[in-house]
């Protein structure tokens, strides 16, 4: 009798082990599917809950630079800044090619925000920079232009909706934490804004495209699986 | 026999069960998932930190675990707010949670039975700020700009994703005294109220 149960809770134990098998192999096939389904209507949510006020700065007292760790896909390109160009083209009415002595001339904005990567860490961090917002002016995007490409020295690529773009907080930034932006932190311009997640801040961004369209290739991460609006 | 279990008070309308049930396929899908998307960087320990094995996360990789979050969180939500709605409408909370008369019961009642209901009731109700807490710390982690009054509430970045976290053993240690105490409250028959999904005659 006692035997018995054994043999039959030992039984039980092997099925509830097969059937989370079953679960946790079916997770890692059906993740894309699943994605494709409920990604839509996140960043649907996303793009509504995105408020076009910026968010309230932390003091600079609050700034942790040894929590930011440095992620990139392929190491650091070398950039000669004395020849360094900026180029902001697509459907714009005015491109434009900018070297760094007119991109410093421009009104420099300091915020103190939240870094929040995808990985679950976050850093507070001070970034100083010229808004998008003010390049985008100078190139006059059209009335159909709708997201925003970024492309870096590294090759990495990413895309933005336009209203994230124009937010007060979305920087091209030079400087982090009181001082030029070190180059493994994307040096001489990088992404930062506090409204999107840490893979959308390209680093080394050397082109900026404005669409109306979304193209096939949207971001290096997204195009492996990562949401595209990627909002905080 | 079966017409006494049938009309035994403790039988649950079909909808009170399909909630149980979401709740509690969703909630595991979260948890596992959840354990997915921390191993990209364990909240303690960092990377180096302490990993969760892979047997119990969902999804593969960081993507295809937040893909699960993401997509669960809204069934689980849902789930909630729709059976939030019900006890409010039905008026059926104001007989499923703790009331003075638990207390009262654990100190007076020489009652076995009586006082394991009341130890039901009283666990049965902490679920509630488990579930509120969950969903607090998760929304600010998901948009902490969006929500950042609400992230401010939990102080740093550090104590958000600690308190995060503590759902997952909160959660566990729930289960296990809900059900241990369903499965006692009247030889079982408050398990089988809530878990069956159709009568056995």
């Amino acid at each position: 009798m006692l035997e018995e149960s054994n043999k039959i809770s030992r039984r039980q134990i092997l099925q509830w082990a097969g059937a989370g098998l079953v679960v946790n192999v079916a997770g890692t096939l059906l993740y894309d599917p699943i994605g494709r389904i409920s990604m839509p209507v996140n960043e649907w949510m996303g793009a509504l809950l995105l408020s076009p006020q910026p968010t309230p700065d932390f003091p600079i007292s609050a700034i942790e630079p040894d929590k930011l760790i440095v992620n990139s896909y392929r190491g650091v390109p070398s950039i000669d800044p004395a020849t360094f160009k900026l180029k902001i083209s697509g459907a714009v009415t005015n491109p434009v090619s900018l070297d760094l002595a007119t991109i410093h001339q421009m009104p420099l904005i300091s915020m103190v925000t939240r870094l929040v990567c995808v990985e679950g860490w976050a850093a507070i961090v001070q970034w100083g920079g010229v808004r998008l917002r003010d390049l985008l002016t100078l190139a006059q995007p059209l009335p159909t232009a709708k997201y925003v490409y970024f492309k870096s020295a590294d090759g990495y690529y990413e895309s933005w909706d336009l209203a994230s773009s124009v937010h007060p907080q979305t920087l091209l930034a030079y400087q982090m934490n009181g001082q030029d932006l070190p180059a493994e932190n994307g040096a001489p311009l990088r992404l930062a804004a506090p409204i999107k997640l840490g893979y959308k801040q390209s680093k080394w961004v050397t082109e900026v495209v404005v669409t109306s369209e979304l193209l096939p290739k949207r971001g290096y991460w997204e195009d492996l699986g990562y949401e595209w609006f990627g909002g905080l | 026999m079966s017409t006494i279990v049938k009309k035994s008070p403790l039988g649950q309308p079909s909808i009170v069960k399909i909630f149980h049930w979401v709740n509690l396929i969703s909630l595991f899908g979260m948890i596992t998932s959840g354990l997915q998307i921390y191993n990209a960087n364990p909240v303690f320990g960092g990377r180096e930190g302490i990993h969760i094995p892979w047997v119990v996360t969902l999804g593969g990789w960081l993507a295809g675990g937040r893909n699960w979050h993401f997509a669960m969180m809204w069934v689980y939500g849902l789930n909630l707010l729709a059976y939030g709605l019900y006890i409010f409408w039905t008026k059926r909370w104001r007989d499923r949670f703790v009331a003075t008369g638990d207390l009262k019961a654990l100190q007076a009642s020489s009652n076995s039975k009586r006082r394991n209901y009341a130890w039901h009731r009283i666990v049965y109700t902490s679920i509630i700020p488990i579930l509120v807490l969950a969903i607090a710390s998760g929304l600010s982690m998901y948009q902490p700009v969006q929500f950042y009054w609400l992230a401010s509430l939990f102080g740093d970045w550090q104590t958000l994703r600690t308190a995060h976290f503590m759902t997952v053993p909160l959660v566990l240690l729930f289960t296990f005294l809900h059900s241990s105490l369903a499965l006692g409250v009247g030889e079982g028959k408050i398990a089988t109220a809530f878990l069956k999904l159709k009568n056995s005659n």
